[in-house]
């Protein structure tokens, strides 16, 4: 039999009408249970591995040997990626084992892959499988900071990535009475924020105002300000617990501004701008918002952040991926003013100043 | 055409009111056909000399054209012709050319001439107007968005731009001059009475270019000198509790980054110094009316208000910080 055009269509038309059938008819097992049949398996993962390739070419990689970048992504890797993935010294539980695919687990899967394409995967998720995109756009610098963890992951034991994930457990700011809530919340928080990790691992609050935190709080709680690890830190704090944590950051000692080298050359410069400003590119001084001992509530004390988190959350202003408060407009104006030599004198001059308590201040 | 009487005034007044208009440009706070300076004087002295001869020679063009088509159509004599076409084509051109050439060279000398000895300075910003006045015996006063002038002296301004190109034109007064960044630009006024009058700035410089303006006023020597020496005052102190509390919030809030009060510790020179800003005209480099209504809605919109400002909008501070802001500036006489 000759295949005609007419007939070659007859056929395409009865290969879809089956395969509409034989999906309508339910006879094909959706079922997690049974998992993939071996070729299957070969098949997908042959198109997933062939996607990340290709997707993830020239996507540059950043310096990833901070040891603040990692304990930023070992964090958020603890709250975010662990419940799926296992970490070490905590096997994946035998909910997330049924998965199909299973979610891996990470250690030894890691050298399969570069840097760019563990990026192009944390950042975009996987289709038809479980992982999730980051939650966040235009926070790149987030989605690096769990690559660079997950590069150093194959080679951790257990105590050394419960350092780097949770501190090495120094106390904590003393708490006020009667604390259900903080107590609960508290240990989440000081991973990343308390005695001991903050400046490095994330910016320190103890010092900042109640107003000033609880304003940035709501912002990622609401998803107003875009984070990947703050908006899932933040996710379901109520108004009550919010007030209460900004409350009790804002009360407590503010500590000692990074040990972590200052780049001395650029702290002239930097002072400059922080007193004096750049009034021929209309940038105000820093310090007439930031610095005074009685400064506005709603602005955020700058001195013993570390260069690294100022430089980038500047940045963060530049490219719109900043903001979420009422406030946030105005420093989004100045900091697209600034040029990068610029953000990096500031940065480091306010690494260089040790934080100073905020006091209560109008008559 | 039919209608009632009442329509038909109403169509009347549709057809009157560009008319109207028209004449009302001619007199008024910014009119060049309204002089009230040495410059503009001349300029409309020349305008109307010129409209005049150009409607003159209009009439007798036209005419001519009417006769040699209409009222004696055919061949007109070669001779006499090319006599019309050389003597009024060619000669009187030339004649009433060179004429308006001489007398606007006799011009300049005199209207360049330095001024009386006060000197000021003006810078065109996007989108307002730095001024700094600078006296004969060695006084620097800062300002901003306002001229005050004494009658009757030459003032030499000299006019520059940080950023784009801009023109400072206060039509009652004098024509326009360029502010250049890079390079500055000398005018000298000469008004010639007292009055109130509105300076623009002329070349287009940016989104908000037709929100630059300025209030020029005009007063006796003796009235400049007691405005003069006000004004280089340092501001007066806040005299009740709210005052006070809008001084520091002022502070607080970070006004004193960009404006300078002087007496405060505010010393910001990236935006207009307020030191006197409750003495001036108007607010907004020319734009609005100076009230505290005003003020307020300036300093909690100014975006909308002026696109493309490059001072952010505060109106998310609460109503009692900002009222009490508003109030101290408004205070600053």
């Amino acid at each position: 039999m000759r295949l005609t055009l007419r007939r070659g269509l007859l056929i395409l038309a009865a290969l879809a009408g089956g395969g509409l059938l034989f999906a309508w008819s339910g006879l094909f097992n959706v079922a997690a249970s049974g998992g993939h049949w071996p070729i299957t398996d070969w098949f997908l993962h042959w198109v997933m591995r062939s996607s990340v390739r290709t997707q993830a070419l020239g996507i540059e990689v950043p310096e990833l040997n901070e040891p603040a970048m990692v304990q930023r992504g070992a964090g958020h890797f603890a709250a975010g990626c662990a419940p799926c993935h296992g970490a070490p010294g905590q096997p994946q539980s035998a909910v997330v084992t049924a998965m199909t695919p299973p979610p891996p687990a990470l250690a030894e899967r890691i050298a399969a892959w570069q840097p760019n394409q563990l990026f192009w995967i944390v950042r975009h998720g996987i289709k038809y499988t479980g992982m999730p995109a980051w939650p966040a756009t235009g926070r790149d610098d987030e989605v690096w900071a769990v690559v660079a963890f997950l590069l150093r992951l194959p080679e951790l034991d257990d105590g050394t990535y419960r350092r780097l994930a949770f501190g090495d457990g120094a106390t904590a700011h003393p708490l006020p009475p009667d604390t259900a809530t903080l107590e609960r919340l508290l240990p989440r928080c000081n991973a990343c924020h308390g005695p001991g990790r903050a400046p490095a691992t994330a910016p320190a609050l103890a010092g900042q105002s109640g107003p000033y935190l609880a304003a940035t709080l709501a912002a990622y709680a609401e998803r107003r300000r875009g984070s990947g690890i703050m908006q899932l830190a933040a996710d379901g704090l109520t108004p009550a617990a919010i007030a209460e944590l900004a409350a009790y950051y804002a009360g407590s000692q503010a500590g000692s501004p990074p040990a972590a080298g200052t780049d001395l050359a650029l702290l002239p410069e930097g002072e400059q701008i922080a007193r004096r400003g750049v009034p021929a590119s209309g940038v105000p001084a820093c310090a007439s918002c930031h610095d005074a001992v009685a400064r506005y509530p709603a602005y955020p004390a700058l001195a013993g952040q570390t260069a690294a988190y100022l430089a980038g959350q500047l940045a963060l202003f530049q490219s719109g991926a900043r903001g979420g408060t009422a406030y946030s407009h105005i420093m989004a104006m100045i900091a697209s003013r600034l040029d990068d030599a610029q953000i990096a004198a500031v940065s480091a001059y306010y690494a260089s100043q040790p934080p100073r308590q905020r006091a209560a201040a109008l008559p | 055409m039919g209608g009632t009487g009442a329509e038909r005034r109403r169509a009347g007044w549709r057809l009157a009111w560009p008319a109207g208009l028209a004449l009302a440009a001619c007199s008024g706070s910014q009119s060049a056909l309204d002089p009230a300076g040495s410059e503009a004087e001349r300029v409309a002295q020349l305008f109307w000399v010129m409209l005049i001869g150009t409607g003159v020679i209009w009439s007798l063009v036209i005419g001519a054209a009417v006769y040699a088509a209409r009222v004696r159509p055919g061949p007109h004599d070669p001779a006499i012709s090319r006599r019309l076409i050389h003597w009024g084509g060619i000669g009187l051109p030339v004649l009433a050319l060179t004429a308006l050439l001489a007398y606007g060279l006799q011009l300049m000398p005199e209207l360049r001439a330095a001024g009386d000895g006060l000197k000021i300075e003006v810078s065109g910003e996007q989108w307002w107007w730095r001024v700094r006045y600078q006296t004969a015996d060695g006084r620097s006063i800062v300002s901003a968005n306002e001229i005050r002038l004494p009658a009757g002296e030459r003032v030499e301004l000299t006019l520059a731009s940080p950023d784009v190109i801009h023109s400072l034109w206060i039509p009652n007064l004098a024509g326009k001059v360029d502010m250049i960044p890079g390079r500055v630009n000398r005018l000298v006024l000469e008004p010639t009475r007292t009055g109130n009058f509105r300076g623009v700035c002329a070349e287009f410089c940016g989104a908000s270019h037709a929100l630059m303006a300025f209030a020029v006023v005009v007063v006796t020597r003796p009235e400049f000198e007691q405005w003069l020496s006000q004004e280089a005052a340092a501001a007066t102190g806040a005299s009740s509790a709210e005052l006070r509390r809008g001084a520091v919030l002022f502070e607080q809030v970070g006004c004193g980054g960009c404006h300078a009060i002087r007496g405060t510790a505010a010393a910001g020179t990236i935006g207009p110094d307020l030191t006197h800003l409750a003495s001036r005209r108007t607010l907004a480099a020319g734009i609005l009316p100076n009230e505290p209504a005003a003020l307020r809605r300036w300093i909690a919109a100014a975006d909308t208000i002026k696109p493309g400002v490059r001072m952010p909008s505060f109106g998310m501070l609460p109503a009692a910080d900002l009222d009490a802001i508003v109030a101290y500036l408004a205070s600053l006489e």
